[in-house]
């Protein structure tokens, strides 16, 4: 029987080896464990050994069970991974193989740059304010301290609608108009297109866009205003980012100043595109002038406050490296669909 | 404004570099556009005296001469100026001179003869003959004194400075003049300001004896002054005033004229001299312009004139317009024998006035519309008539004529040391603040926190107290202002309800793949015509720029439809091709009509697309998704625009409000704009989606019982609408069809002519247990009775 036995395991061992598939380990498990496999028939035969060996007999032949029983269940689960990995083999696909598909769009590169500032400025508690672009000729100048005769209402510069409308030159008349109805602290930033009679070309529009910042509230400086603007480099154009303030003149603030910016092409050290002095001019800005600020209703003692105005446009030339402002308006998909936030 | 170094110099000491220079000033208030070194043109051109000339072999024109330019060894050069001649003084461009206009000398052949150098003539070295007096156009410029050969040229011909080209702000045309920008330089560098003392020698003699002059209109004149200079002897200007006019880009004429315009650049103010001998009766009348009054300018027009204009005249005409250009027939010639200058302030705005209307512009009228100091003119005629001293051209009368009836008075401007420091965001002590408003002029007088300051009458820009902040800052530094942040209340801001409503809108048409365009606000008329709107449609009632940059730009939109079809068709013609666009912009209605009053402003959304995946139906769809992410669900009904394919195009309803349309481009049109793809429009009105759009209620909990589902096939015309019939449907189903959608659509010969079978299903769910037969067969009879009566649609068998 032991010899019987030893022979069944070792048949079954030589078997199992030479199994490659399911069938053959169904047709070797039946023909050891069936009804009438080897093992069972042993099993069977148990009866005619005298009754003393039965035990010993039973568990040598259990044992043998078990043995080949792992034995089949691990060739089993090997072969059901081998024919797992072949079909999941016959299921590959070419993942270069390119599928008609719709990419997502975009926003137009003035209105990307217009978030990200708009961005920047709601996180220091700035409200967004807008007004309309065909305005009063005295919120657009009267209250902006720009009187009649002033250079900068030349006809030239200013597209009129009639003797008092005009096409608003800047979004400051939407500083104005919120001066009149909020009272301070005042932190606003204003938005929007504006209207300049320039001809076209690579770097002038008729219609462009603007972005000012008005504060208003007691005890304003203007190195409150260096800082707001610091922060908005910063964040806008990276960390190594600085701004220098010159002196200016706008009819609307005083002191007044232009602000130039690190050159965004090569960081400060000077080249072509800041002619070599490491800045660039992108900002008008100033202390708000008294007269605005009383013409506006708020009492020039009590408050003070800061303004300062960008053009989105020059933003965003620098910012992507355009050229030509033209392309800005001129709507072709290949130009458009090169933007993306990040 | 162009003004040289060597000039400013004669004033106020600069001991730094140009460009040192140039960088200090810009960062103290006056701003540079650049410098100009005359310097660098002239390398290497020096005195040359020609020693031989002989005849070139292959050229008839051209000769050979043998030139000495101070080397051990005269040099050979071959030249072709006719008056080439043996023994005279010429300008020398040597091998590796770089003349104006980038030509470069090298040594080389002409016609087979060596030639080592060039031989200039004025133009070719940039020096006028109203420099350097010689020859005219007729070849190389002679030197008409005696130069050891190989001298610089460049200061023998005025030619050696450095040239500095201001660009001066709006607030300081007291600036637009040498001693302003000295006065600027001065206290910006921290040396002093030297004006020269002028003095005038005179002869006796009284004005009347010469002319009279009457100033009617001290309003618009507030101040007129007069000096006369007889026994004029009319002849060039000395080199040194040539020279500097030169280099500020002015040309010499005389030493008469000369004067006027180098006080007028020294000073800031426009001069104008008069012959006397051809002023009518020797009176000169300065009053306004009649009504209807015409007069002929020097530049040969007839100009029209107003009464707001003011007139410089004789008992009968008007010979000048004042303050922006004098008459011929008073002009300086060579005969001049009694000259009058005149030196006056004119009114800035009546001036700006005058130039606009006139569309007339001259040196003299910029000036005076960005304002000429009244106080300092008799200054101005003084230094004129020093200068007549100084060049021997004249004797000056002794008497004067000032009218100034109204001088201004000295503005005295309080201010509070504690207050500018709050304001610039510094700390500078009392008496360093009176020390810098002293270095610009100003009187000064400090006490504790209070400076009382009177600026000097030329500086009109200084007010009130923040003024002086700005001075003290700018020439303390600007680039000591700190960098500090915002102080109080830090909550965040937040954006207005239109601008979260059109991100919103970008966000979502950008997902499904649209890009956003910014088109022009003002377009022409004829693009709206395009469209083929009614005659009384609203949109062609458009707000009107009256001085538009051309015909293209002339009305604002009162659609975005044009400038988006525009956009389409250029990307049409390029190639491109898909486009999928979306523009958000305002469009703008006069109220009632009216010009007088602000147009409404009204935001509107406008989607152009075409390419081989682009229809109605994926449109209608983005618009439709973008509606329901606003919470906003309407009715499509078809109805088309005049520009609108009138068998594809919806109307998207809420209520009986017209929220949106969605159509194919009308052929026509696309014909109008060249566009050839077929291509499909929607525009929805962002104003009113911003009152419809509702905030997201609370969420439906998830059935616990299962739906009980119905396909259907309804057999009905044609032209029967898919969504009148889903409505029939709805209606029917009640409260518990629970939705009710199609998905197919089957035409064939079976059903016949003009009909088609649209399959539906539907499904039927209650919350609080499982429907049964009997609860859904009643309703499915209902649906089907409505379908036939309301559409004519029966069920398919």
């Amino acid at each position: 029987m032991q010899e019987q036995l030893r022979r069944i395991q070792e048949e079954a061992a030589a078997q199992l080896a030479a199994i490659t598939d399911k069938s053959g380990l169904d047709a070797l498990k039946l023909k050891l464990l069936g009804k009438k496999g080897d093992l069972t028939l042993l099993r069977r035969s148990m009866g005619q050994l005298p009754a003393e060996e039965r035990p010993k007999a039973g568990q040598m032949i259990n044992e043998v069970v078990v043995a080949i029983t792992a034995q089949i269940e691990e060739m089993d689960a090997k072969l059901k991974k081998i024919e797992q990995e072949k079909k999941l083999a016959r299921e590959a696909i070419d993942v270069t193989e390119p599928r008609a598909h719709t990419p997502i769009g975009g926003v137009h590169p003035i209105a990307l740059v217009q978030d990200q500032m708009l961005k920047v400025f709601t996180s220091m508690g700035f409200d967004v304010v807008e007004g309309p672009e065909v305005e009063l000729d005295l919120y657009n100048f009267e209250l902006m301290n720009i009187p009649k005769n002033h250079p900068a209402r030349d006809a030239q510069d200013t597209f009129y609608i009639d003797e008092n409308i005009v096409l608003r030159t800047h979004t400051s008349p939407v500083q104005a108009r919120t001066m009149l109805t909020r009272k301070p602290p005042i932190r606003i930033v204003c938005p929007g297109r504006v209207y300049r009679a320039d001809e076209v070309d690579a770097t002038h529009s008729p219609v462009f866009h603007q972005m000012e910042g008005l504060v208003i509230d007691k005890d304003v400086t203007m190195a409150d205003l260096k800082g707001t603007l610091d922060a908005f480099a910063r964040t806008l154009f990276g960390d190594d980012m600085t701004t220098r303030f010159r002196p200016s003149f706008f009819p609307f603030t005083e002191p007044s100043a232009e602000v130039d910016l690190t050159c965004v092409n090569c960081h400060g050290k000077g080249c072509r595109v800041c002619k070599g002095t490491g800045w660039i001019e992108v900002l008008g800005a100033g202390m708000v002038n008294p007269k605005v600020l009383e013409m506006c209703g708020i009492d020039s003692k009590e408050y003070s406050g800061f303004a300062f105005g960008v053009g989105l446009e020059r933003i965003a030339m620098l910012r992507y490296g355009i050229t030509d402002m033209r392309a800005l308006f001129e709507g072709d998909v290949r130009f458009l669909s090169q933007f993306r936030d990040d | 404004m162009r003004v040289p170094m060597q000039w400013m110099k004669q004033y106020t000491e600069i001991p730094v570099s140009a460009e040192a220079f140039q960088d200090a000033m810009i960062m103290h208030g006056t701003g540079v556009e650049g410098l100009e070194d005359q310097n660098e043109a002239l390398q290497n051109v020096v005195v040359g005296k020609i020693l031989s000339v002989r005849k070139h072999e292959n050229s008839d024109h051209m000769v050979i001469c043998s030139v000495d330019v101070g080397e051990e060894e005269p040099i050979q050069i071959v030249c072709g100026a006719p008056n080439a001649a043996e023994g005279i003084l010429v300008p020398v461009a040597k091998a590796g001179a770089v003349l104006p206009g980038g030509i470069k000398i090298k040594k080389g052949k002409l016609r087979g003869v060596e030639s080592n150098g060039m031989c200039c003539s004025g133009p070719e070295i940039n020096v006028p003959e109203y420099l350097y007096p010689s020859v005219g156009d007729k070849g190389l410029l002679v030197f008409n004194e005696d130069y050891a050969p190989g001298s610089d040229v460049r200061p023998i011909l005025g030619v050696d400075d450095t040239i500095v080209d201001f660009e001066i702000l709006a607030n300081r045309p007291d600036c637009l003049s040498v001693w302003g920008v000295s006065r600027e330089a001065a206290a910006t560098l921290g040396t002093k300001f030297n004006k020269p003392e002028i003095k005038v020698d005179t002869v006796p003699g009284k004005m009347s004896d010469f002319v009279t002059i009457d100033v009617q209109d001290t309003d618009l004149c507030p101040r007129y002054c007069a000096r006369v200079v007889k026994n004029i002897k009319i002849g060039p200007s000395p080199m040194w005033m040539r020279k500097a006019l030169n280099a500020a880009g002015v040309r010499a004429i005389n030493n008469i004229v000369d004067i006027t315009n180098y006080v007028m650049l020294e000073t800031g103010h426009p001069m104008h001299a008069f012959d006397l001998s051809k002023v009518k009766d020797q009176h000169i009348i300065v009053r306004r312009a009649y009504e209807g009054e015409k007069i002929v300018t020097l530049d040969g027009k007839e100009r029209d004139l107003n009464t707001d204009m003011l007139m410089i005249a004789d008992q009968t005409n008007a010979t000048g317009i004042a303050g922006v250009m004098g008459g011929e027939e008073s002009e300086i010639t060579e005969e001049s024998k009694t000259v009058m200058f005149e030196i006056a302030s004119f009114d800035r705005a009546s001036i700006r006035q005058t130039t606009r209307t006139l569309g007339l512009r001259t040196e003299a009228s910029g000036r005076f519309e960005r304002g000429v100091c009244a106080a300092t003119c008799r200054e101005a005629a003084d230094r004129a008539c020093q200068l007549v001293n100084l060049l021997g051209c004249g004797e000056v009368i002794e008497d004067v004529y000032d009218c100034y009836p109204n001088p201004k008075p000295q503005t005295v401007v309080t201010a509070s040391v504690k207050r500018i420091n709050a304001r610039i965001g510094m700390n500078i002590p009392g008496e360093e603040m009176a020390r810098i408003l002293t270095s610009l002029h100003m009187q000064v007088t400090l006490e504790g926190d209070t400076l009382t300051v009177i600026a000097p009458e030329y500086r009109e820009d200084i007010e009130v107290e923040e003024d002086l902040s700005e001075e003290v800052l700018r020439i303390y530094g600007y680039e000591h202002i700190s960098s500090t942040l915002l102080r109080g209340e830090t909550a965040p801001g937040t954006r207005n309800p239109r601008m979260l409503l059109s991100d919103k809108v970008s966000e979502i048409l950008t997902g499904k793949g649209l890009y956003q365009i910014y088109n022009f606000s003002f377009i022409s008329p004829k693009l709206i015509e395009k469209l083929g709107l009614d005659a009384n449609d609203a949109r062609h009632n458009t707000v009107k720029v009256t001085n538009p940059l051309g015909e293209d730009t002339s009305v604002m939109r009162t659609t975005l439809v044009p400038s988006v079809l525009g956009t389409v068709s250029l990307n049409q013609n390029r190639n491109n091709e898909t486009a999928m666009l979306y523009e958000i912009a305002t469009v703008f209605q006069p109220v009632d009509g009216k010009t007088s009053e602000l147009p409404h402003e009204q935001p509107m959304l406008c989607i152009g697309a075409y390419g081989p995946k682009v229809d109605f139906y994926l449109v209608r769809d983005w618009v439709l998704d973008m509606l329901e992410r606003f919470g906003v669900s309407c009715e499509i009904v078809p109805g088309a625009q005049p520009y609108h394919h009138p068998g594809r195009a919806a109307k998207l309803l809420v209520g009986d409000t017209c929220l949106a349309t969605v159509a194919e481009l009308h052929p026509s049109v696309m014909n109008a704009f060249e566009i050839t793809k077929r291509t499909v429009i929607a525009e929805v009105d962002l104003e009113l989606l911003g009152e419809l759009r509702c905030k997201m209620g609370h969420v439906h909990s998830l059935p616990k019982f299962p739906a009980v589902t119905r396909d259907i096939a309804l057999v009905m015309d044609e032209t029967m609408t898919v969504g009148a019939v889903l409505a029939s449907i709805r209606k029917a189903g009640g409260a518990l069809l629970e939705k009710a959608e199609m998905f197919d659509i089957y035409r064939g010969a079976q059903l016949g002519e003009g009909k088609k079978s649209v399959a539906f299903s539907l499904a039927f769910r209650t919350a609080d247990r499982t429907l049964s037969d009997d609860d859904v067969n009643p309703l499915m009879k209902k649906i089907l009775t409505a379908c036939e009566q309301d559409c004519a649609a029966t069920l398919r068998l």
